[in-house]
Formats: structure tokens, C-alpha cells, sequence
């Protein structure tokens, strides 16, 4: 670090100028390279397996092209779609007048909780005929016409489970940002929906950018929500071919992985050239008024959440109350032990806390690298950890369980709660990275150099000084891992210790075994335990400074 | 600007709180479990399926069971990675399919013969090293409302005639279904089963991904017809009662439509403990657990000696085990190739 300690205040452009410095210190880069080795274990698993499989020859064939083309086809537009959702959302709960905002904000995020059989399922059976809201919508003279499957079933269902990976960074962004630019355009006559456009969307251009992108892959590696809807995507082949016929399995997955890179790659250029350096928010900032936009604002944010939240809820709820009276009217037992549930959701809420702070700790000296220097290495390291979210859970599990058992010194820790933890964080950690990054760089240096002057060592001023200001960006990434933890079923299956139940164990459990009604009330069970926990750890979080 | 005063505490106790966490759990689940009361078991079948038959195991021979549960693929995919460094000690699978790969590997011990005589050995490898423990017979499940008995065909070859056009969904990329299609096709011959499965396209079949998405469809008059497992609709009915507007119907005894998919029980050739295994498969096969089978889980008891719950539809004659299979990954591989050069999953 070599400016003026003593800088004067900053201006914007002053802070631009030394946001960010060449070579990182070594220490900083040997941390963020052993992080990246570690994420790119699955990688290098997939890239090894290919190689050997024999099969590469099929990638330029017809029946590889063709669900590369759907699956690109199909990230794109979920990914545009979850991009304006999210941020249209994010800026009506956090920066506008709109009703019920903490509600909102407590609500908006909870899709994501949803596993994607579940939430398929729940949508198909729903709005379909002879579901609840199909009835419900008839009974008040609307005709839905839903026929869900194909590209469009995936993209609706997709759309609505994966915009809170949009909507909680920018949230956390706008909370963070100074409201006084939008505060001048409405003082100069700017209705609400150009505030949005002109500066809102400028302001969040960066978290929009890095929460479509987690669309985009979430979107690749999905397989439950492309499966109901019969919508054959690279996922799809991958998981055909998984055990008969390996080489090919292997092959797809490489292609899957190296469409991520690119991506990923691509984002980062573009992001980079935007790149601005942030500044954190005054609290005084004040909300804009909506005005006659105000019936608009709240018809948009209950149709979404309507869709996206309560009409699977309501679907599952209809599952659920059938069971109980069932069981009331003597018919048939609940096929539920509530000790048992309550294990599970204790387990789901320790591990999928434990995972978030572990990959918040992980992933903050790539953020640190990528937001203070310039550097080839942060790119490199930056696709590594964030391509590793377009890894399917499944081939992340079986990779993690090669290299314990076969090419570590780690082999007693297979099948215990480490390899566990491990492989969550390295198939989630990618969610924290550029909202850590964005948390970083919203720290302004010459507040550390000064406490640096006033003689606090590096540990100190990064507890005093910089965690507190990154806090809720931090939040926001370590909600995200946290809600995704909860519903993860592949490695949860195969590299948990043999007997640890989460509640997405007991729900797949339920729902393979046909028990709609138990299925739905556990499912129900997550969603409310997500919603206390986005309350108190996300919402009530990024409330200290907004 | 103001200063943001230190918030730091919260996350500074998470960071401890998490750390803390973390090692405790690794402290508590350290311990081994292999010791002489206890066995591994891998199964493809779901818990609230077979979790019963475990705890009766334990309470009858105070043999601990500890059980990863998961799709039979994954199962025998992580037991494939896992080598001869597993801790497996049994394999339970939905199907042959993924039993009869591991047994290509080398993976499987030969079991004891008081276990394979208790089995039929139209239902147990030839060479010893699996067993079935329950059968699923492949049907055609139909809606009660809009098909007339009259209707039914005698035969899986007679779904390609005109009467079927656009009627009929094929679960094409299922792995019973897979099974059914790979027996199907050593019986009569690639050129048969191709042309048999060509016709199914062209006659408008529809696709669908699983059995029970079939037979839910069928159930709401989405499609007519579907080739599916018989016991999604006896689940179906279970849970909906008369709401479910589906039944089974078995095709005429012997013919290639009706073929019985059975679930597979091995012993790891890796275990230490292959006596204890023996003893459990030994379980599996007794009278009380295949009752247990075939009256709460609706499906063929294949212990010799056990006769199926009265609601079944005739059992059929033959099952995927009888046909021997040599090379089950390359002839797997072949079907999937088959399945998807035929169009029927872009149906």
C-alpha cells in the first residue's frame, strides 16, 4: 500500500483512481490460489474423466449440439427474466415507499428454498387441471391455459425459483448506495420508472450483472425443474448416461463446464469495464415516494411472490391438509415422526449455517484480491470458484469421494461432516464471491489507512474496520449459500455421514416413496424455517446500515 | 459520512459459533462404525420402503444397520468410485440393471446358497451373486373413464396400430423402463425392438420422464395409455382412493409387454463382515419380510413359497433376470443409444 496515509476526503474519482493496485502481496495470493485448488477439484475430476473417457469425439454431434443449443437457449432467457424480477423487486422493497416492505424483504427471497422437484412438482400439480389454483383461478372467472412443459414450463419455473439470486445482492447493493442521485431525479421530475431505468439500474448494473450470472448457472447444472418439464437439457444426458456410459457422461459435463467458464469469463470482462468503486451509504437516505405508481409497485410484487412463493405453497398446503384429515377422519396415518422432524430441521439449520460462514471465510481473499488489485491471477481464480456452481451437485459428490478416498492423505474423513461442509461450500461458495467482492471494495481504504496511522495491526482493522462495513454484503452471499445449502440433495445423499437427515433428505424420501401429504408438510417446514432465518440474518442484517 | 461504528461482534461470535460447530461434528461422527454388530447397507430403495425391514432386522438379530440411501445409479456409481475402500457391506437396487454393472466390475461376492435357494432361479444371477427380492411388473395403466375393457390389447406389439395413435406415453428415459427395453431387445432382436420402438414414434406416443408422472397423467385424462410399473397405481389409488381414474392392465401371459422388473440384493465382495450380509438377505427373503413386501409396498414376493397380495394382477411369467446378460454396461449403453436415435424423447 503505498499512497498518503493522510489522504484528503475523497471524491469520487479520487477514490476511483486508487480503488485498485497491481501486484497483490504474497500472502494474499498464495491464500486465494490454495482456495481456487480447492474449488477446482471437481473440475479437474470432470476435465481428467473426459480426457480418459474416449468420448470427446461426440461433442460435435448432433445429440451433444442439440441440448447445448436448448440449455443456452434456455439459461438466457431465464437469466434476462430473473435479472429484471429481481432488481425490479429489490429496488421496490428497499429504496421505495411501497406497503409492507419489511414483509417484502422477508418474502422475496424465499423462493430459492424451494428444491426444484419440489417446487416443479408443487407448480405442475397446482396450476394444472384438477389442482388448487387452477380451480381457485376458475372459480374467480380467470381460464388458466397452462400447458407446463417443454422451454416455456422451464423457463417459468426456473425464472421464479432463481431471481432472489438477483434480488438479494442488489438489494444488499442499493442498501449500501447513497440514495441521493435518485433523491435529485425525482426532485428534477423523473417518474419512478425512469428513476429505475436511468439510475437505479446504472447504480446496481455491477450486482445485477454477477446475480444473473448464478441465474445463468444455476440454470446449467439444474436438473430437477428441466426434468419435470420434460425440457431435455445437457443436465439431462448427463444424468442418462451417469452410470452405463461414463465417457459420454463425462464429455457433456466438460462442455457444461467450459460453457460456464466462458460465461463467467464474459461477465467478468464486461463487469470490469464497468467496474466503478464504491461508496457506502448515508442512513439518512430517503425513500421515493411510488405516488399513483403505488398500485402498480404492489400488484408486481404480489404477482411474482404470489406465483413464485404461495401458489406452490398453497399447492403443498393442499397436499398437507389432505393428510391431516385424513388422519382425523381415522383414514390413514400421517406418516410422520415428529422427533424426526425436528432433528432434521435442526440439522438443515446447523449445517447450512456452518457451510455459510465457512464459504463467507473461503471466498473472502478471492473477494479481496478481486476488488484491490488488478491482476491476471484474480481472473483465473474468479472463473475456478464461480464455473464450479455449473458443476451438477451429483458430480461434485462423486468427485469429492475420489479424491478423499483415493488421492488425499484425508481418507478417515470420508463419510463424516468435514467432506460434507467441504462439498457444499465448493459447489456454493460461488454465490459469495461477488457480493464479497462488491463488500470489499465498498470498505474505502483511507478509513483503514487511517486506523492503520492510529496503529491497529492488520487483524484489527480487518475486525474493526472493514467487517463491519462489509457486513451486509457479506449477509447477503452468506444467505444465499445458506438458503441453497438447505435444499441440496445429491451430496447431502452421498457424502453426508451415513444417518445425518436434513429435510430435504426426508422430503425426497416422501416424495419417492409417494407420501404427497408428508412430502408437502416437511416441505412447508423448510420454507418457514428459511423465512426465520432469512429474517434473522439477512433482512435484520443489511437493516443496520440501510 | 458518517463512521459506521463497529457492528463486529455478531459476526466475529458467528465465525467462533461456526468453527466451534464444525469441530464438535467432526468429534462426533469420527467414530468408526464397522465393528462385529453392525452392517452397511447402500440402498436404491427408498427409506419409508425398506427403513421398516432394517429395524425389524436389528430388533430380531440386535444387528445395528446403518443405511445411505439414494437412486440405485447413484448408488452404484458411488460404490463404483468408493473401490474396494467402501464401507458398504450390501447393495440393495431397484433394478438389475445397476447390480449386474457392479457385478461386471468384479465388485460382488458370491453369495451363500442358503440365500440363493430361497430364490427362484428364473430371479437370482447365474453366477451367484445376486438375488431378487421383489418384483415389479410392467403394465399398460389406463384411464377407467374413457377406455373400455373391451379395448385393452393383448399384447405391447399391438400399441403401434391406428386405434393407439397419440395415446399411449412411454416413459423412454426411466430406467425401468430401460430395463424392460434391453430384455425386450435381446429377446427379439435389435431389428424387432427398433422397429417396435420407430412405430411408437410415428404413431404419436408421448414422452414422459418417469412412471409415476404417467401414471398421474393417465389419472387426469392427459394421456390415455402408459407403459409403466404396476405399482405407481396401486400407490396412487392408496393415497387418492376412488379419485385416482387409473388401473393396470396386464398384457396376455407370455407376452413381451409384461415382463417382471425385479429389485436386486448383493453383498459387496469388499465387506468384512459378508456372514452378517448373508444373514440379512436371508431376512429379506423370509416369509414375514416378503408379506411385508407384497401387502404394504404392493409388490411380487419372489422367496419361493410366498404368494402375492390378492389385489395384484397376474404375476407374469418372466423377469428381466432370466435373460443373461454378459456385458450389462455395454448392452445398457446400446438401449440408451436405441432410446435416443428413436426421436421418442423429444416426443
Amino acid at each position: 500500500m503505498s499512497e498518503n496515509p493522510v489522504a484528503a476526503p475523497s471524491t469520487a474519482s479520487d477514490v476511483r483512481s486508487r480503488a485498485r493496485t497491481g501486484r497483490p502481496p504474497w500472502d494474499l495470493s498464495v491464500g486465494a490460489v490454495l482456495v481456487a485448488a480447492l474449488f477446482a477439484l471437481p473440475g479437474g475430476y470432470v476435465l481428467w474423466r473426459a480426457l480418459t473417457g474416449g468420448a470427446l469425439h461426440l461433442l460435435t454431434e448432433r445429440r451433444s449440439l442439440e441440448p447445448l443449443w436448448r440449455t443456452v437457449q434456455l439459461a438466457f432467457l431465464v437469466s434476462a427474466s430473473a435479472a429484471l424480477l429481481g432488481t425490479a423487486l429489490a429496488w421496490l422493497t428497499v429504496r421505495t415507499d411501497l406497503p409492507l416492505r419489511r414483509f417484502w424483504r422477508i418474502v422475496a427471497p424465499l423462493p430459492l428454498v424451494y428444491p426444484s422437484f419440489v417446487g416443479a412438482a408443487a407448480f405442475r400439480s397446482g396450476l394444472t387441471p384438477g389442482g388448487i389454483v387452477h380451480d381457485l383461478a376458475g372459480h374467480l372467472g380467470f381460464d388458466l391455459q397452462l400447458r407446463l412443459h417443454g422451454l416455456f414450463g422451464a423457463w417459468l419455473v426456473l425464472t421464479l425459483f432463481t431471481y432472489p439470486y438477483v434480488y438479494l445482492p442488489v438489494a444488499a447493493r442499493l442498501s449500501a448506495l447513497p440514495s441521493s442521485l435518485e433523491e435529485n431525479a425525482r426532485l428534477l421530475g423523473d417518474r419512478p420508472l425512469q428513476v429505475f431505468r436511468r439510475v437505479v439500474v446504472p447504480q446496481a448494473s455491477s450486482s445485477i450483472g454477477a446475480g444473473s450470472l448464478l441465474v445463468f448457472l444455476y440454470t446449467v447444472s439444474d436438473f430437477g425443474a428441466v426434468h419435470l418439464m420434460r425440457f431435455e437439457t445437457l443436465t439431462q444426458t448427463i444424468y442418462r448416461t451417469r452410470l452405463f456410459d461414463q465417457g459420454r457422461s463425462f464429455a457433456l459435463a466438460l462442455l457444461l463446464l467450459a460453457l460456464a467458464l466462458v460465461v463467467v469469463a464474459t461477465e467478468r470482462t464486461v463487469a470490469r469495464r464497468g467496474s466503478r468503486t464504491e461508496v457506502i451509504g448515508d442512513r439518512s437516505s430517503l425513500l421515493i415516494p411510488l405516488g399513483r405508481w403505488k398500485a402498480a409497485a404492489i400488484a408486481t410484487c404480489s404477482l411474482v411472490v404470489g406465483l413464485a412463493l404461495f401458489a406452490p405453497a398453497v399447492a403443498l398446503a393442499d397436499w398437507g391438509l389432505f393428510g391431516w384429515f385424513r388422519q382425523r377422519r381415522g383414514l390413514a396415518e400421517l406418516r410422520l415422526d415428529w422427533g424426526d422432524v425436528a432433528g432434521a430441521t435442526w440439522s438443515t439449520v446447523w449445517v447450512s449455517m456452518v457451510t455459510a460462514v465457512v464459504a463467507i471465510a473461503v471466498v473472502l481473499p478471492v473477494a479481496y484480491l478481486l476488488a484491490r488489485h488488478r491482476s491476471r491471477l484474480g481472473g483465473i481464480v474468479n472463473g475456478v470458484v464461480v464455473a464450479g456452481f455449473a458443476i451438477p451437485g451429483l458430480v461434485v459428490a462423486i468427485s469429492l469421494i475420489f479424491w478423499t478416498l483415493h488421492a488425499s492423505p484425508f481418507e478417515f474423513l470420508i463419510g463424516t461432516m468435514p467432506v460434507l461442509v467441504f462439498a457444499y461450500v465448493v459447489h456454493f461458495g460461488a454465490l459469495a464471491v461477488r457480493t464479497a467482492q462488491v463488500a470489499v471494495s465498498s470498505v474505502p481504504r483511507q478509513m483503514n489507512d487511517a486506523a492503520r496511522l492510529l496503529g491497529a495491526g492488520r487483524l484489527r482493522r480487518f475486525f474493526t474496520v472493514d467487517l463491519p462495513i462489509m457486513a451486509p454484503g457479506l449477509a447477503a452471499g452468506a444467505g444465499l449459500v445458506m438458503l441453497s445449502t438447505m435444499k441440496e440433495l445429491p451430496a447431502t445423499l452421498l457424502v453426508s455421514p451415513i444417518g445425518f437427515r436434513t429435510l430435504v433428505v426426508q422430503i425426497w424420501d416422501a416424495y419417492e416413496a409417494l407420501y404427497l401429504a408428508e412430502m408437502a408438510i416437511l416441505s412447508l417446514v423448510l420454507v418457514a424455517i428459511s423465512a426465520l432465518l432469512t429474517w434473522f440474518l439477512v433482512v435484520r442484517r443489511s437493516d443496520h446500515l440501510a | 459520512m458518517h463512521f459506521p461504528f463497529p457492528h463486529a461482534r455478531p459476526l466475529s461470535v458467528a465465525l467462533l459459533l461456526g468453527a466451534g460447530l464444525l469441530a464438535g461434528a467432526a468429534g462426533l461422527t469420527g467414530c468408526g462404525s464397522d465393528d462385529d454388530t453392525s452392517i452397511t447397507i447402500y440402498s436404491g430403495r427408498s427409506e419409508s420402503l425398506v427403513g421398516p425391514i432394517f429395524e425389524a432386522f436389528t430388533a430380531e438379530t440386535g444387528i445395528a444397520v446403518e443405511a445411505r440411501y439414494g437412486s440405485s445409479n447413484d448408488m452404484a456409481l458411488t460404490l463404483e468410485t468408493e473401490g474396494s475402500k467402501t464401507t458398504a457391506d450390501v447393495f440393495l437396487s431397484r433394478s438389475p440393471g445397476p447390480t449386474g454393472y457392479l457385478n461386471d466390475l468384479g465388485m460382488l461376492a458370491d453369495l451363500d446358497d442358503e440365500v440363493l435357494v430361497e430364490v427362484n432361479t428364473a430371479n437370482r444371477s447365474n453366477g451367484g451373486t445376486w438375488v431378487g427380492f421383489a418384483g415389479r411388473a410392467r403394465v399398460l395403466v389406463y384411464n377407467i373413464d374413457e377406455v373400455s375393457e373391451d379395448d385393452l390389447p393383448d399384447s405391447v406389439f399391438d400399441l403401434t396400430g391406428p386405434e393407439y395413435a397419440g395415446l399411449v406415453a412411454i416413459p423412454g428415459s426411466n430406467s425401468s423402463f430401460q430395463d424392460w427395453f434391453t430384455v425386450f431387445r435381446l429377446r427379439n432382436g435389435d431389428d424387432i425392438a427398433i422397429a417396435w420402438l420407430d412405430d411408437m414414434v410415428a404413431n404419436g406416443s408421448h414422452f414422459y420422464p418417469t412412471n409415476r408422472a404417467i401414471v398421474e397423467a393417465v389419472g387426469r385424462d392427459e394421456v390415455r395409455f402408459g407403459l409403466v410399473n404396476h405399482y405407481y397405481n396401486h400407490q396412487e389409488v392408496a393415497e387418492n382412493g376412488d379419485a385416482q381414474r387409473s388401473t393396470n392392465h396386464g398384457f396376455a401371459p407370455g407376452d413381451d409387454g409384461g415382463l417382471m422388473i425385479i429389485a436386486t440384493a448383493s453383498v459387496l465382495d469388499s465387506s468384512d463382515d459378508k456372514d452378517l450380509a448373508n444373514r440379512f438377505l436371508a431376512f429379506l427373503l423370509s416369509d414375514a419380510q416378503q408379506r411385508y413386501l407384497t401387502d404394504s409396498v404392493f409388490e411380487y414376493p419372489l422367496a419361493t413359497g410366498v404368494a402375492p397380495a390378492s389385489q395384484l394382477p397376474e404375476r407374469p411369467a418372466d423377469s428381466v433376470g432370466a435373460v443373461d446378460i454378459d456385458d450389462m454396461a455395454a448392452e445398457f449403453k446400446r438401449t440408451i443409444e436405441i432410446i435416443e436415435a428413436s426421436g421418442v424423447l423429444d416426443q
